[in-house]
C-alpha cells in the first residue's frame, strides 16, 4: 500500500462559533501506533470523533485509504474504523457476547452463529471468555471495557480510535485494559490512541502528537519526545507531568 | 453509604428515627383500623346480601365487566402502539414529523378526555348526512377510539422521556458500529428506553381502565351504567358499589401483575443501573470509577 492509512488533512472544527480544531494535519500509516495527547480542551477527543464523523468537520478532510470519509457513505465508512468510548457505551440489555455479537449479525449480515462463534473467539482474546453471558451490569469497568475492545474488534476495522479509555477506571483496573491495547498493538493493528497515561504512551506508542488549544504544536518519535521534546510546548507538557 | 461521622450526635439521631419510625407505625395501624371499622359497618350494616349475589345483578355486571375488559385490552395495545410511533416522531430528525407528533400531543393531553369522547361519539357521526353515517353503534367504536388517542398522547410523551433517558453515549456506540440511525434505535436506544418507560405506561394504562367509567355518559353499558341501574332501581347504592369496587380492582390489579411482569423481564443484571449511571456521564470528566470491581 502506499501513502498513509489514515490522513487528516488540514481538519477545522467548530461547535457554533467556537473553533476547537485548526488546520489539523496527522497522517498514521498501516500498522503504526499513533498517541495523541496534550492538557483537557485540546481537541484530543473532539480529533477523533471527526474521523469517524461522530462529528462533523468544517474544513479540510480526512481520508482513509485515500478515500475522503467526508464523501463514503458513513456507516461503511464507520465498519472500517473501530471507536472505543472513555465510558465503554456498552449496551447494558445484551449479554458480554451479544454486545460483540450484535453488529456483525445486523450490519454486516453474518449469521447468528457465524457471529457469536467470531464474537466468543474474541472475547477469549480479551480474557473474558468466562464473561460471555454476564451483563454488562455484573461486571468490572475494567471488563466492560475490554467488551468494547472486542465489539470494535468484531467489524474486524482497519484502524482502531481509542479515546481514553481508561479515564474511568479505578486505578487497579487500568493495567487489564492496557495489556489488551498492548496485545493488539504487537499484532500490528493501526491504532491512535487519546490518552492521559504517560507511561502507557511511552510504552505502546510509534509517534507522539501533542495538541493544544486545537492545533497540533509536536509530533515526534515517542523516544525522542520523552528524551528531548523539540518545541517549548512540548517541554512545559512534560515538565509538568513529572 | 454515608456515614454518621458525629459520633455523639449519632446516638440522639438514632432514637429520632426510632421516634419518628414508632409514630408512623401507630399512625399507620390507626389509619387502618378507621378505615377497617367503617368498612366492616358498611358491610354488615348497609349491604344487602341478597340482592349482592342474586342472579340477576351478578348476570348484568358480568356483562359490564366483560365488555370493559373488551375496551381495555383492545384501547391499551392501540394506545400503546400509537404511543410508540408518538415517541419516535417527538425524537424525529424531521422537523415536520416532530412538530405534528408535539401537536397531537399537546390537543390530547390538554383537552379533557369526557370532550374528546364527545367530539367523536356526538360530533363525528354528525359530519356524514343523516342516516348516512356507517356505523348502527358507534358507542362502542366512538369509547375505543377516545381511549385510544387519549391515552397514546401519554404513552408517547413515557416513551419519549424514556428515549430521552437513554445515555447519548448508546446511540454513538451503535452507530460507530456502522448501525444506521434506525437500526440503532431498533437494536439499542428502544429497548432500553422501553424498560425506563415502562412504569410510566403501566400507570397510564391503569389509568385507562378507570377512564372507561366515563363511557356511562357515551351511553356505553359499562360497568357504572349498570351501577346506576340497579341503584335508583333498588335505591340502594352500597350493594351495588361492593360490586363495581370488585371489579375494578380486578382489572386493575392484573394490570399491574402484568407491568410487573415485563419489568421483570426486562431487569439485565443486577448492577444494570449503575452501570447507566456511570455511561450517563457521556464525556465523562469526573468518572470516578464508582463502579464496582
Amino acid at each position: 500500500m502506499t501513502g498513509p492509512l489514515v490522513e487528516f488533512d488540514g481538519v477545522d472544527k467548530s461547535f457554533g462559533d467556537t473553533q476547537v480544531l485548526y488546520d489539523v494535519d496527522l497522517s498514521v500509516d498501516e500498522g503504526e501506533v499513533v498517541v495523541v495527547i496534550g492538557p483537557s480542551g485540546s481537541g484530543k477527543s473532539t480529533l477523533l470523533r471527526c474521523a469517524n464523523r461522530l462529528e462533523e468537520i468544517q474544513g479540510g478532510d480526512i481520508r482513509l485509504d485515500g478515500r475522503s470519509v467526508i464523501e463514503t457513505d458513513v456507516n461503511a465508512i464507520r465498519q472500517q474504523i473501530g471507536m472505543v468510548f472513555q465510558s465503554f457505551n456498552l449496551f447494558p440489555h445484551k449479554t458480554a457476547l451479544e454486545n460483540v455479537a450484535l453488529a456483525p449479525e445486523k450490519v454486516k449480515s453474518e449469521t447468528g452463529a457465524e457471529a457469536k462463534e467470531d464474537a466468543a473467539d474474541l472475547l477469549d482474546r480479551v480474557g473474558l471468555a468466562d464473561q460471555a453471558d454476564s451483563y454488562p451490569g455484573a461486571l468490572s469497568g475494567g471488563q466492560q471495557q475490554r467488551v468494547a475492545i472486542a465489539r470494535a474488534l468484531a467489524m474486524e476495522p482497519k484502524v482502531m480510535l481509542f479515546d481514553e479509555v481508561t479515564s474511568a477506571l479505578d486505578p487497579e483496573l487500568v493495567g487489564e485494559v492496557l495489556d489488551v491495547i498492548e496485545g493488539l498493538a504487537a499484532d500490528g493493528m493501526t491504532m491512535v490512541l487519546v490518552t492521559h497515561e504517560m507511561g502507557f504512551a511511552r510504552e505502546v506508542g510509534d509517534r507522539i502528537v501533542l495538541m493544544a488549544d486545537g492545533r497540533v504544536v509536536e509530533r515526534s518519535e515517542t523516544q525522542s519526545f520523552f528524551d528531548e521534546p523539540s518545541t517549548d510546548r512540548g517541554r512545559q507538557f512534560l515538565s509538568r507531568l513529572l | 453509604m454515608a456515614t454518621q461521622t458525629e459520633s455523639e450526635s449519632s446516638g440522639g439521631v438514632l432514637m429520632r428515627d426510632r421516634l419518628v419510625k414508632r409514630v408512623g407505625e401507630v399512625a399507620a395501624g390507626g389509619f387502618v383500623l378507621a378505615i377497617g371499622g367503617l368498612l366492616v359497618w358498611i358491610l354488615s350494616t348497609q349491604v344487602n346480601y341478597e340482592l349482592l349475589s342474586s342472579p340477576l345483578i351478578a348476570r348484568r355486571f358480568a356483562e359490564a365487566f366483560f365488555l370493559v375488559v373488551q375496551i381495555v385490552v383492545i384501547s391499551s395495545l392501540l394506545s400503546v402502539s400509537l404511543g410508540v410511533l408518538v415517541g419516535l416522531g417527538r425524537i424525529s430528525t424531521s422537523n415536520v414529523t416532530g412538530r405534528i407528533a408535539k401537536g397531537y400531543v399537546e390537543f390530547f393531553r390538554g383537552t379533557p378526555l369526557l370532550f374528546q369522547l364527545f367530539v367523536i361519539y356526538f360530533g363525528v357521526p354528525r359530519l356524514w348526512a343523516t342516516g348516512e353515517f356507517p356505523f348502527s353503534d358507534w358507542a362502542i367504536p366512538a369509547a375505543i377510539i377516545g381511549l385510544t388517542l387519549n391515552h397514546g398522547a401519554y404513552v408517547g410523551e413515557a416513551i419519549r422521556g424514556g428515549i430521552d433517558a437513554v445515555p447519548d453515549g448508546q446511540m454513538e456506540a451503535a452507530r460507530s458500529l456502522g448501525m444506521s440511525r434506525v437500526m440503532a434505535l431498533r437494536e439499542v436506544v428502544l429497548p432500553q428506553a422501553w424498560r425506563n418507560a415502562l412504569a410510566a405506561i403501566g400507570n397510564d394504562q391503569i389509568i385507562l381502565v378507570k377512564d372507561t367509567s366515563l363511557l356511562t355518559v357515551i351511553a356505553v353499558p359499562e360497568i357504572m351504567s349498570v351501577f346506576r341501574n340497579i341503584n335508583s332501581n333498588q335505591l340502594d347504592p352500597w350493594t351495588p358499589l361492593v360490586w363495581v369496587c370488585v371489579l375494578y380492582l380486578a382489572i386493575t390489579m392484573s394490570m399491574s401483575q402484568l407491568v410487573n411482569g415485563l419489568e421483570r423481564r426486562s431487569d439485565w443484571g443486577s448492577d444494570s443501573r449503575m452501570f447507566g449511571r456511570l455511561s450517563g456521564l457521556g464525556s465523562g470528566d469526573d468518572a470516578d470509577g464508582g463502579e464496582k470491581a
